[in-house]
């Protein structure tokens, strides 16, 4: 049963070209150069320090690395992180 | 994410957040729509954060819950200032009192200005304008606006030809335009032209009035020329007679005319002496020793220091000696006629009025005694004759 609505929902993204964010609940990432980091649909923050800062994903989580890391803001589904971003990897995100 | 005006208005506090589950609390707060702004990690491990006054109350449970602490280290925000504020009652009122002041001693008229008026006294158009309420201390908004103002004032000035007011800040300015008026008519009561010496009429022009006397008549002093009574006996009226009427009228003068001149020349000789002022009394600085002039006169000049238009009580007087002599100068006889009768003359157009002219001059008689000339002169002179009788007795009939 889940497989038959999980290949359901992807003829119809395909099909109507939706977002895939939309249709997977996938996190949508906004990044400006190094600096600024717009995260949409996260789950809740494991760590936080000027260094580094990870966050829960709904499969898996988000690595971000950078320096002076500051959280400029958080809502429940939203999140916008300032400072100067090195990297940012994402594990165990399987669709 | 940024703080904005409304997040000033509502009151938001910085709080610092310490302990072990601080992420939790986080996503517990995100998922319980609990805004947080601003998060960072202090040097000391601990979160800060910005949150609004009434998110940090619901963020409580979930303090409590995390096992963590929380601190206030910063208020911000409307209703934090109102709080002070009321700790502060008077500082308050003294300010909103401050405003009030300014207000009210702005909308107050303080000063009244009148520009442009020669005739019309000032205090009758303050008064006219006392009437319509523009007076010093009076409320600006209690006064109607300035065209009506101006209507109403030109209305109680009837010696203004324009009238214009204009208000500035606390200060009232009344511009006036006179109306220029025709010179006013001299009243005059009913009266004659009547002669002021003997005389004999040269000229007779009368403007207003009967003419009764004729050129070459002789006219003794008191006699009327000109009358003012027009109309026959019994059916009359009096009118302020005017003209001129010039006669011929004779002057005898008795005049004592010296030999000898006594005149005052100067020598050419001086000397200068130095005096320092201070206040009102001054001291000799130059100058010492008596005068090496026999006569002399002296002629002070005093400078005081100045400053800036400021006179200062210290100063100098220079006084200067000249040596003058006296001269006597002795005059022949006719000379001496000759300065007596320019006396005379200067004299007489001085008592005959200007426009006297001096027709004919006959020495009649003439002696030489004491060193001095005796004349006796005279004059024939040509001038105004002319004196107002006012016609009081006949008012009644």
């Amino acid at each position: 049963m889940r497989r038959i609505s999980r290949r359901l929902r992807h003829w119809t993204a395909r099909v109507l070209e939706l977002p895939q964010d939309v249709v997977f609940d996938l996190p949508r990432l906004t990044m400006i150069g190094d600096r600024q980091l717009h995260i949409e649909n996260h789950r809740g923050v494991i760590h936080f320090s000027p260094d580094r800062l990870s966050l829960r994903l709904p499969n898996g989580s988000l690595e971000i690395a950078g320096k002076g890391l500051v959280i400029r803001g958080i809502w429940a589904e939203e999140m916008f992180v300032e400072g100067v971003i090195t990297q940012v990897s994402i594990n165990g995100q399987g669709a | 994410m940024r703080v904005t005006w409304f997040h000033a208005l509502r009151g938001f506090v910085t709080v610092r957040i310490s302990g072990e589950g601080t992420e939790r609390l986080l996503g517990e707060a995100a998922a319980d729509g609990i805004e947080l702004l601003h998060l960072r990690r202090t040097s000391r491990g601990e979160l800060e954060c910005i949150v609004t006054a009434g998110d940090f109350f619901r963020l409580r449970p979930h303090l409590k819950r995390t096992g963590c602490r929380i601190r206030i280290a910063r208020k911000s925000g409307l209703p934090f200032l109102m709080a002070k504020v009321r700790r502060r009652k008077f500082f308050a009122a003294g300010m909103a009192l401050f405003f009030a002041a300014l207000y009210l001693l702005s909308s107050l008229v303080w000063r009244v200005e009148i520009e442009g008026n020669e005739r019309i006294p000032d205090e009758e158009i303050f008064a006219a304008a006392r009437a319509e309420g523009l007076r010093p201390f009076q409320w600006s908004f209690r006064l109607p606006d300035s065209a009506e103002l101006a209507r109403r004032l030109q209305g109680a000035l009837p010696g203004a030809a324009w009238v214009g007011v204009e208000k500035r800040g606390t200060l009232v300015r009344i511009h006036i335009v006179e109306s220029t008026e025709p010179e006013p008519r001299e009243l005059l009561s009913p009266r004659h032209l009547v002669a002021s010496e003997d005389a004999v009429v040269t000229r007779i022009v009368a403007t207003r009035g009967r003419p009764v006397v004729k050129k070459n008549q002789r006219v003794r002093k008191g006699d009327v020329l000109i009358s003012g009574i027009l109309g026959s006996e019994g059916n009359f009226v009096t009118v302020p007679a005017e003209g001129t009427v010039r006669g011929l009228v004779w002057h005898e003068y008795d005049i004592v005319s010296p030999l000898v001149r006594k005149a005052k020349t100067y020598t050419g000789e001086r000397r200068t002496v130095w005096h320092a002022v201070l206040g009102r009394r001054s001291l000799k600085v130059s100058g010492f020793g008596p005068p090496p002039f026999e006569k002399y006169e002296s002629v002070l000049h005093q400078e005081n220091a100045a400053w800036r238009g400021i006179v200062l009580p210290v100063g100098r007087i220079r006084e200067t000696q000249l040596e003058v002599r006296y001269e006597e100068r002795r005059l022949t006889e006719r000379e001496a006629i000759a300065v007596g009768l320019m006396q005379a003359r200067a004299d007489l157009l001085r008592k005959a009025g200007a426009d006297a002219v001096i027709r004919a001059e006959k020495i009649l008689h003439r002696r030489t005694e004491n060193g001095k000339v005796y004349m006796k002169v005279l004059f024939e002179a040509e001038q105004s004759i002319t004196e107002e009788r006012p016609l009081v007795q006949l008012q009644g009939e």
